[in-house]
C-alpha cells in the first residue's frame, strides 16, 4: 500500500474514516467540561443577564488528539499488517528447506521465515507444500496452512548432508500438478549434497512458476578434522565463502560435557584455518569433542576417539621370569611412568611373537625393556614399524648389552661400564644438565639421580647430536637416532633400578613423557595387522543431532564396520559407534573436507535473505496507541476542567485502572520475576538474631521472646555479640539458615508440627544450627520414672530426625567454657539435666592438661529441662518475671551466664577447645 | 454524582462543627483573653457591690447613704458609691445554615468556624464585663463563667438533634432593652433579612448585625466556563464566561449589603462586614466596642 509493505486485513473498515470529519464538528462544538465551583452566593447570581453566551471551545490540540485517537482506532479494526508477505494471489507455495547441519546454526530464523511465508498462505488460504531436503523422494502433498505450520514444527535439522537430487522427482511432480505455483527455496549456502546440481535442475523445473532462492546472510564454519599433534592438539576450520564468520573460538569439552580448553581462530581472508589447543598431553587426550562457539551444527562439531587421542605404548620386556617378583620388573616402573599420559599394551602370555602380536595393535611407541631383538621376522616388522614413523623406545640391561642388534641409535661397545663398584675407583655419576638441543631440554636434572652403570655408546662422528642426556663425565646416557619415519630412542641404564635410580626420579615420567608426545600416531598398518579391527562391526552408540548435541542414536542408524571411514550420512549419523570402552568416531564432514560455496546462477535470490522482518500485526499497537492518547486527553481534560478537588482522585485512580488494564492487555511481557524476600527474611539476614519456635501456647510464647531478649541485652552488654531482638519462627514457612540457635519451648498440649516443618528443622540441625530444646519439666521429673508428656512429645518430634548420640553435658565440654566457666545450665529449675551431642571418647595416650574438648562441629541439638528462658524473662525494667527454684539472684545470674555460653558456643563452635586458651582457663580454674 | 458531592461535602462540614467545637472553643477563649484586658466594670458608679469611689454628701441625699466611717476623717460628710453592675442580657445568634459551612482557598476558615468564635467569645467578654449572655433559641441567659462550654454543649446537643439551622434567626422572647448580635452571611433575599431584624427590633431589643463574607464571595474571582453550585439544594449555575457576570455580581451584592444595611441603621443596629480572612479578634473587638458604645449611657439613662 502506498510503496509501503503494509496490508489490511479488512480495508473496508478504513471508511470509517469518512466519520472523522463528523467528529471533527461534534466535537468543535462541544465545549470543555466546566469546572464545578461550590458558591453560596449562587442566588445573587442567577437571573443576572449572561452577555456573553459563547461557549468556550474544546482547544485545538485536544481536538486533534481526540480525532487522532479515532483514527486510530479505525485503523486498528482494519488490521493492518506491517511486512506482510505478497500474498495478494492465489498461487500454491512451495517451501523447499534446506535441513542439513548446515541449515542448523541459523535453524530458529530459516523456521520463523518460513513460518511467516505459511502465515501469509494462510491469511489468503492457499495451498502449501514443505519440501524439505532429508526427506528425499516422499511425494510432496499440499497442506492447509494449520498443517503445514504443524509439519514445520516438526522439522529438526539432519547431522549429515541430504542429497537435493533425491527431492528432483517430487518437485517436478508437484510442479506439473500445480500451474503457477511459487517456489520458496530457504537454501544453506554450501555445495553439499549435489546442492549445485539440484540449483541447475530447479531452475529448468520451475520454468513457469516463480522462484526465491533465500539465503542466510552468512554460510555456516565446519570442523574438518582434528590432529593431535606433539605440544598441541590442531583443530582444522573451514568455511564456505568469504561471507562466513571471521573471528570465533574453537571449545574442547570432555565427555561429560566439561570445557576443557579454548582456542580462538581468524580465518582473515583464507577460507580454511587452524585452530591449536596447548595443552597438557593429559588434558589433550580428555578432549571428546571439539566444538565452534556460536555455532551450533553437526558440522561444527568434531568427534575424536582412541585413535586420535592416546598414544598407545606396546611394552615387552625381555626378563620374562619374574611375574613372580613385579616390582623388581623393569615392565613395572615404565608402566607406572607412562601410565598418565599413555595407553599401555602389554602381550598376552604365550601367542606367538610378542612383537608382531603387540604392533597389530598400532602402538605409536614400543618399548622394548633390556631385550636384544635377533633377525627375524619380529625384527623385520620393528625395523618395517620404526620406518613407517613408529617410536621404538629401549632400555639397556645385561640382555642388550650382550646381544647383537642394529635397532639402537648408536652402536654400544659390548660389555657395560660400572661404577663405584667393588672394582672402581669411580663414584656413581649425576646427571648433566641437558643440551639446548635435547629433547628434554628444561627438564631440571636433580642431584639424587645417580647411574652406577650402564652400556656404552661407541665414540664415532656425530655421537653428540644424537644425545638427548649425558653423565657429568659426558658420557650418553640417553641416545637417539631416526630412521626411516620414525624414531629410535635408547636409554643406556635399565627401566628398574638396579643399574640407577632414575626409574624412581620425576625425571624418569618427564622423559618418557616427551618422548611419548614427540611420537606422531599410530604408523599406518602394516599388511596383515589390524584384520580383525576391520571386521568388528560397532553399533552406534551415542550420535550427534543437527545441532551437534550429542544424544541417543536415532531408530533409523546403523551400525559401521571398523573400517568405516567415509562422511556421515543418514543411514550412519555422525557419533559414538562401538562398546563404550572403545568408541570410534565417525564425523559429519571427512578428514580434511573443504566447504564450498553453493552456485545458484541462474537463480533469483531474495534480496535481505532471512532477515525479513516477521509480518507485525499492528492492530494491538494501534490500540494500544489510541488507549494512551485517550488517557492523556483525560488528564488533559482533567487540568483544563479543574474539577472539584474531591472529584480527583477518583478520576485518577479510573484512569490508572484503564492504563493497567491496557498494560497488561498488550504488554504481557513486562514481568518481573516474583523474587520477593519477606522482610522478616531480610531483616534475619542482616543482623544477628535469637530465634524461637512459637509454640503456639501465648504465655510460654511471651516468656520466651521475653527471655530471649533479655539474653540478647545481656550478650550485648557483657559480650562482643551485638543480637538483634530476637524473632518467633514457624519452621514449617521461615527460612531458618539465618539463626545460629533455635530455642524451643515444649508445650507438650499442643499439637505436633507438620512434617515439613520436622524436616525443615532436620536440615537446619544438618546444616550446622543448633536447636535447644526446653521441656521444661525439670520438676516433673522422677528418676528412673516414667517420662513427662513434655518428654514424650518431644521424642515423638524428633522420631523423624537423625539426633546423634547425646550425653548429659561433661564439665570438660567446651560449650561450658566458652564464655563463662559454668559447670550446669539452670533455669527457674536446676536439677534437670542437659543433653549435648557426645563428644568423641578423649584420647587415652594425649597427656596435655586439655580442660576444654569440643567435637568438629557444633551440636546440632541440646536438650534441657531447666526452662531456660523462664529464667532469663525480665521485663522492659529488667525485673524479673518468674520466682526460681530454689531461688536466689545467684541462680539467675548462672541462668544468663548459661544462656551466653551457649549463644557464644553456637557463634564460635569449638574456638574456646583450642589448646591456645588451656593455660588461661586452667589459670582461671584453678581459683 | 458531581451535583450531589458538594452538598454532601457542605453537610458533612456542617455536622462535624459539633467536633470541631472544642477547637473552636479554645480559639474562641483565646480571642476573648486578648480583648478582656482592660474591660473592667462599666467604670461608672451604681447600684453594685464593689467599691467605687467616695464623694462629697450633698445636702437633700438621705443620710442613710452617708459613710460615716470616712466621714469621720474630715469634717465633710462622705458618701460611699459603688460601681455600677448593672447586668444586661445579650442574646446571641450565629449562622449554622449549610452556606456557611463554605471555605474558599482563599479562606483560612470556614464562615461558620469564624462565626461560632466570635459567638463564644462575644458570650465570654460578656458574662466577664459582668453581663449575661444567651444563645437565641439554644440556652437561657447565663452568667456563669464557664459560658463558652455551655453554650458550646448546647450547640453541640442541637447540632446532634437538629443538624444545621435555618439561615435566619429565630424570633425568640428577646426582651427589650436586652441587646441581640447577630452573625450570619445574610444570603438570604434581603427583604426576609430585613424583616427578620425588624422583627427583633420590634421587641425592643437593640443590637448588632455582623455579616460574615469569605473573600472569595467578594472578589469573585471566576474566568471560564464554570459551573455554580449552590452550597446546599440542587441550584446550579452553568456560566459559559464567568468573568462576564463579575460586575453584575458586585453590584448586586452591595444592593444586599446596602438593604441590610439600612434597615439595620433605621432601627438603630450596627452593622458590621468581616470576612474571614480578616482576624477574628479585630471584628470581635470592633462588635465589643459596638455593643458597649452608645449602650451604657443609654441604660445608665434608663437606671
Amino acid at each position: 500500500m502506498l510503496g509501503l509493505p503494509l496490508v489490511f486485513a479488512a480495508p473496508a473498515a478504513l471508511a470509517a474514516l469518512a466519520l472523522l470529519a463528523a467528529l471533527y464538528l461534534f466535537l468543535r462544538v462541544t465545549p470543555p467540561r466546566p469546572r464545578e465551583v461550590v458558591f453560596p452566593p449562587l442566588r445573587l447570581l442567577i437571573g443576572l443577564d449572561r452577555k456573553d453566551t459563547t461557549p468556550a471551545h474544546t482547544p485545538w490540540p485536544l481536538l486533534l488528539l481526540r480525532i487522532l485517537v479515532a483514527g486510530l482506532v479505525v485503523l486498528a479494526m482494519a488490521g493492518p499488517v506491517w511486512n506482510a508477505l505478497p500474498s495478494a494471489n492465489d498461487r500454491a507455495l512451495l517451501l523447499i528447506l534446506d535441513d542439513g547441519w548446515a541449515a542448523a546454526p541459523a535453524w530458529q530464523r530459516r523456521v520463523a521465515f518460513a513460518q511467516a511465508a505459511l502465515d501469509g498462505a494462510a491469511r489468503s488460504g492457499r495451498l502449501v507444500a514443505l519440501a524439505p531436503a532429508s526427506h528425499g523422494g516422499l511425494e510432496l502433498s499440499a497442506l492447509d496452512g494449520r498443517r503445514a505450520e504443524d509439519a514445520l514444527r516438526a522439522l529438526a535439522p539432519v547431522p549429515y548432508a541430504p542429497s537435493h537430487m533425491a527431492t528432483l522427482p517430487p518437485i517436478a511432480r508437484f510442479l506439473a500438478a500445480n500451474a503457477r505455483a511459487d517456489v520458496v527455496w530457504i537454501a544453506d549456502g554450501v555445495e553439499l549434497g549435489d546442492t549445485n546440481a539440484f540449483a541447475r535442475a530447479l531452475g529448468e523445473a520451475v520454468e513457469g512458476h516463480s522462484l526465491n532462492v533465500v539465503l542466510d546472510r552468512a554460510p555456516p564454519l565446519a570442523l574438518s578434522g582434528a590432529d593431535n599433534l606433539s605440544g598441541a592438539l590442531v583443530a582444522h576450520l573451514v568455511r564456505a565463502g568469504l561471507a562466513a564468520r571471521k573471528i570465533g573460538l574453537v571449545r574442547a569439552l570432555d565427555a561429560q560435557g566439561r570445557l576443557i580448553g579454548d582456542a580462538p581462530f581468524d580465518f582473515a581472508a583464507a577460507s580454511a584455518i587452524d585452530a591449536k589447543f596447548e595443552l597438557p598431553v593429559e588434558l589433550r587426550n580428555q578432549i571428546n569433542r571439539l566444538v565452534i562457539v556460536d555455532e551450533p551444527s553437526a558440522g561444527a562439531t568434531w568427534l575424536t576417539d582412541e585413535r586420535s587421542r592416546r598414544r598407545r605404548v606396546a611394552l615387552l620386556s625381555g626378563a620374562s621370569a619374574d611375574v613372580a617378583q613385579p616390582l623388581l620388573s623393569p615392565a613395572y616402573y615404565l608402566k607406572r611412568a607412562l601410565a598418565p599420559f599413555a595407553e599401555i599394551r602389554e602381550a598376552p602370555p604365550a601367542d606367538g611373537d610378542p612383537i608382531e602380536t603387540l604392533l597389530a595393535e598400532k602402538p605409536s611407541v614400543m618399548a622394548l625393556a633390556d631385550m636384544s631383538v635377533p633377525p627375524g621376522a619380529a625384527h623385520d616388522a620393528l625395523a618395517n614399524f620404526v620406518e613407517s614413523g613408529g617410536v621404538l623406545l629401549r632400555f639397556a640391561g645385561t640382555r642388550l648389552a650382550a646381544g647383537e642388534d642394529d635397532l639402537t641409535p648408536v652402536a654400544l661397545r659390548r660389555g657395560g661400564r660400572t661404577l663405584g663398584g667393588a672394582l672402581s675407583w669411580e663414584t656413581p655419576k649425576h646427571i648433566a644438565a641437558f643440551d639446548k638441543d635435547s629433547l628434554f631440554f628444561g627438564l631440571a636434572a636433580p642431584d639424587e639421580v645417580t647411574v652406577t652403570r650402564q652400556v656404552l655408546a661407541e665414540p664415532e662422528p656425530g655421537l653428540g647430536d644424537k644425545t638427548w642426556a649425558r653423565l657429568a663425565d659426558g658420557t650418553p646416557l640417553v641416545t637417539a637416532a631416526p630412521r626411516g619415519k620414525g624414531l629410535i630412542v635408547l636409554f643406556h641404564v635399565t627401566a628398574d633400578t638396579t643399574w640407577s635410580n632414575l626409574p624412581l626420579s620425576g625425571l624418569f615420567v618427564d622423559m618418557l613423557r616427551r618422548v611419548v608426545a614427540r611420537a606422531g600416531p599410530a604408523p599406518a598398518e602394516t599388511s596383515g595387522a589390524g584384520a580383525i579391527d576391520k571386521q568388528t562391526i560397532r553399533a552406534p552408540y551415542r550420535t550427534l543431532d543437527g545441532f551437534g548435541a550429542l544424544g541417543a542414536p536415532p531408530a533409523d542408524a546403523t551400525p559401521i564396520t571398523g573400517d568405516f571411514s567415509g562422511p556421515a550420512g543418514a543411514a550412519h549419523p555422525p557419533g559414538f559407534y562401538g562398546p563404550p570402552e572403545a568408541l570410534q568416531a565417525v564425523n559429519t564432514l571427512g578428514p580434511g573436507a573443504a566447504l564450498a560455496p553453493a552456485d545458484y546462477a541462474g537463480l533469483t535470490i531474495a534480496a535481505g535473505g532471512l532477515d525479513v522482518a516477521a509480518p507485525l500485526d499492528l492492530t494491538p499497537w494501534l490500540l494500544l496507541a489510541a488507549l494512551v492518547g485517550f488517557l492523556v486527553d483525560g488528564f488533559v481534560s482533567l487540568w483544563l476542567g479543574r474539577a472539584p478537588r474531591f472529584a480527583r482522585p477518583a478520576a485518577t485512580a479510573l484512569l490508572l485502572v484503564g492504563a493497567l488494564i491496557g498494560a497488561t492487555l498488550h504488554m504481557p511481557a513486562a514481568r518481573a520475576a516474583d523474587t520477593t524476600i519477606s522482610a522478616q527474611d531480610a531483616d534475619a539476614a542482616r543482623e544477628t538474631h535469637l530465634a524461637y519456635v512459637a509454640s503456639g501456647d501465648a504465655t510460654v510464647d511471651e516468656t520466651t521472646r521475653l527471655g530471649l531478649e533479655s539474653l540478647s541485652r545481656v550478650l550485648g552488654e557483657r559480650t562482643s555479640a551485638q543480637i538483634a531482638e530476637p524473632i518467633a519462627v514457624d519452621p514449617a514457612h521461615d527460612e531458618l539458615s539465618f539463626y545460629p540457635l533455635i530455642y524451643w519451648p515444649i508445650v507438650a498440649g499442643r499439637p505436633q508440627p507438620p512434617a515439613l516443618a520436622v524436616a525443615r528443622i532436620a536440615a537446619f540441625m544438618k546444616d550446622g544450627g543448633t536447636v535447644v530444646f526446653d521441656t521444661r519439666d525439670a520438676l516433673n521429673q522422677t528418676p528412673g520414672g516414667d517420662s513427662t508428656p513434655e518428654g514424650l512429645w518431644l521424642r515423638k518430634l524428633l522420631a523423624g530426625v537423625d539426633v546423634p548420640e547425646l550425653e548429659p553435658v561433661p564439665r570438660d565440654h567446651v560449650v561450658t567454657k566458652t564464655f563463662y566457666l559454668i559447670d550446669r545450665f539452670v533455669g527457674r529449675t536446676e536439677d534437670g539435666q542437659t543433653w549435648i551431642e557426645a563428644l568423641p571418647p578423649p584420647d587415652p595416650n594425649d597427656r596435655t592438661p586439655r580442660p576444654a574438648r569440643a567435637g568438629d562441629s557444633v551440636s546440632p541439638i541440646v536438650v534441657t529441662s531447666n526452662d531456660l528462658a523462664a529464667a532469663w524473662a525480665a521485663d522492659a525494667e529488667g525485673r524479673p518475671l518468674y520466682p526460681l527454684v530454689p531461688g536466689g539472684p545467684r541462680q539467675r545470674e548462672m541462668a544468663l551466664r548459661g544462656g551466653v555460653n551457649l549463644v557464644m558456643y553456637t557463634l564460635t563452635g569449638n574456638y574456646k577447645a583450642d589448646q591456645v586458651h588451656a593455660k588461661d582457663l586452667l589459670e582461671r580454674l584453678s581459683h | 454524582m458531581a451535583q450531589a458531592q458538594p452538598e454532601r461535602r457542605i453537610r458533612q462540614e456542617a455536622t462535624s462543627l459539633a467536633q470541631r467545637l472544642p477547637g473552636l472553643v479554645v480559639a474562641a477563649r483565646q480571642v476573648a483573653h486578648t480583648l478582656l484586658h482592660g474591660v473592667h466594670g462599666r467604670r461608672q458608679s451604681g447600684p453594685g457591690e464593689s467599691f467605687w469611689q467616695f464623694r462629697p454628701f450633698i445636702s437633700g441625699e438621705p443620710a442613710a447613704r452617708v459613710d460615716w466611717r470616712r466621714s469621720a476623717r474630715e469634717n465633710r460628710a462622705f458618701v460611699r458609691e459603688r460601681e455600677w453592675e448593672a447586668s444586661h442580657i445579650v442574646w446571641i445568634w450565629f449562622d449554622r445554615s449549610p452556606s456557611m459551612a463554605f471555605a474558599s482557598d482563599l479562606a483560612p476558615v470556614a464562615k461558620i468556624d469564624r462565626a461560632a468564635v466570635l459567638a463564644l467569645a462575644l458570650a465570654e467578654i460578656a458574662v466577664r464585663g459582668g453581663e449575661r449572655a444567651g444563645l437565641i433559641g439554644l440556652t437561657p441567659p447565663l452568667a456563669s463563667r464557664d459560658v463558652i462550654e455551655r453554650f458550646a454543649e448546647a450547640l453541640a446537643a442541637n447540632e446532634r438533634l437538629h443538624g444545621a439551622s435555618g439561615p435566619l434567626p429565630p424570633v425568640a422572647l428577646v426582651k427589650a432593652r436586652s441587646r441581640a448580635v447577630l452573625i450570619g452571611d445574610f444570603l438570604e433575599p434581603a427583604p426576609a433579612v430585613v424583616e427578620s431584624i425588624s422583627a427583633f427590633a420590634a421587641r425592643g431589643a437593640e443590637g448588632q448585625v455582623l455579616m460574615i463574607a469569605d473573600p472569595i464571595e467578594e472578589t469573585f474571582p471566576f474566568v471560564g466556563h464554570t459551573e455554580f453550585l449552590a452550597a446546599a439544594g440542587a441550584d446550579r449555575l452553568r456560566a459559559p464566561r464567568a468573568q462576564s457576570l463579575r460586575a453584575d455580581y458586585l453590584a448586586r451584592l452591595s444592593a444586599h449589603r446596602e438593604m441590610i444595611r439600612a434597615a439595620c441603621a433605621t432601627r438603630g443596629w450596627g452593622f458590621a462586614l468581616h470576612r474571614t480572612d480578616q482576624s477574628a479578634s479585630q471584628a470581635l473587638l470592633s462588635l465589643r466596642a459596638r455593643l458597649a458604645g452608645p449602650e451604657p449611657i443609654s441604660a445608665a439613662r434608663s437606671a
